[in-house]
């Protein structure tokens, strides 16, 4: 009866420690993460909510970074159209993976992005960054002050926010995003993977025009 | 010189079609990348042409190398793989300088600009008096 009341009591206080770690723990994500979702070759377990039909025939794989000029031209010139006539038509999807490596602020930025996922606000919060994006790297506009601030205007409940943002609770999700960019060979932002009905594969370097992506995205169709 | 400065500021891309945009917003630096390599194109032959065929000093060639080196450096984005090479190499020291070329990047063409222009000036004076013909 002893032996059986240690063996029990031993278990009982493994249990305990392992729910009390759980929940101290600040890198342990909660959120719900379909940790085998792929497209093409690219895991995309930990990027971006789809933007779109999950069923959509294309996916369109970004890497990018926050602070990134380039990513704020394709994001002002080339997504609309793509929105317009292939997301919103139910052709394609988007998955943003972030590639964080411009500045220090960057993996803030990425990181403060599934916050606001945890509150279902991913794409409205990715929208304001691209939005709000000043024209110098690391001048502070993409600092955590400002990243509470945007989380703020966009009617975030603050104290989950700011919990999740001060807690780096996403910073092993974005280090995973950006070596899963750099396994795929992807060298500078932003980069895209096009991935086709038939799994077939094209990679688009830099912030190109709206009629390259839909030359590949027709060909793929 | 130019053709390279358009690939690395992403104006011209190569892959998968070749083809090139401006995107709204940066047409003033596609505009100092042109007058950057006008000049370059200008002073570089000329101060070949003192060094070779003049065998003069060498001290203006250094001025619009260096022109045309920080000018194509500024262009030299560094979201691209350029940028992304430097900063996976050197870390938050890459990752600084980069950061630095990036936000200053008119800045530091305007002013390549006007060492190239300098040089020029310096250069056609120069050959001016070198070349002139003397009398007999």
């Amino acid at each position: 009866m002893n032996k059986k009341g240690i063996i029990v009591g031993a278990i009982a206080v493994i249990v305990a420690i392992g729910i009390i770690a759980s929940y101290s723990s600040p890198s342990t994500e909660t959120v719900n993460l379909d940790m085998g979702r792929t497209h093409g070759t690219v895991s995309t377990a930990m990027g971006s909510p789809i933007l779109g039909d999950t069923s959509a025939p294309i996916t369109i794989v970004e890497f990018g970074d926050y602070q990134c000029h380039q990513c704020f031209n394709w994001f002002h010139n080339t997504k609309p159209g793509i929105y317009e006539n292939y997301i919103a038509e139910g052709k394609a999807k988007l998955v943003f993976v972030d590639l964080a490596f411009l500045g220090r602020d960057s993996p803030t930025a990425a990181q403060a992005s599934y916050c606001a996922e945890d509150q279902e606000k991913y794409w409205e919060y990715h929208d304001l960054l691209y939005n709000s994006q000043e024209d110098k790297i690391d001048n502070g506009w993409a600092n955590s002050e400002r990243l509470k601030a945007f989380a703020f205007s966009l009617g975030l409940d603050m104290e989950l926010f700011e919990g999740c943002l001060d807690s780096g609770k996403y910073s092993k999700r974005v280090q995973y995003n950006v070596s899963e960019a750099k396994k795929h060979g992807v060298r500078g932002t932003p980069n895209f993977i096009i991935v086709g009905p038939d799994n077939q594969q094209e990679q688009i370097s830099g912030a190109q025009p709206y009629t390259v992506f839909k030359q590949i995205m027709d060909n793929m169709i | 010189m130019l053709i390279g400065l358009l690939i690395l500021s992403e104006y011209i891309f190569i892959e998968p079609y070749i083809t090139g945009h401006i995107p709204k917003g940066t047409e003033f630096g596609f505009s100092l990348i042109i007058i950057l390599s006008a000049l370059s194109a200008l002073v570089l032959p000329m101060n070949v042409y003192r060094i070779n065929i003049l065998k003069n000093s060498k001290g203006k060639i250094g001025g619009s190398v260096f022109g045309s080196f920080i000018g194509a450096a500024a262009g030299a984005c560094s979201c691209g793989p350029i940028g992304f090479a430097i900063i996976s190499t050197f870390g938050s020291i890459g990752a600084t300088s980069m950061a630095f070329l990036t936000n200053y990047e008119i800045p530091i063409r305007i002013a390549a600009i006007g060492l190239l222009a300098l040089t020029y000036y310096t250069t056609v004076k120069s050959l001016k008096v070198e070349c002139k013909l003397k009398p007999q």
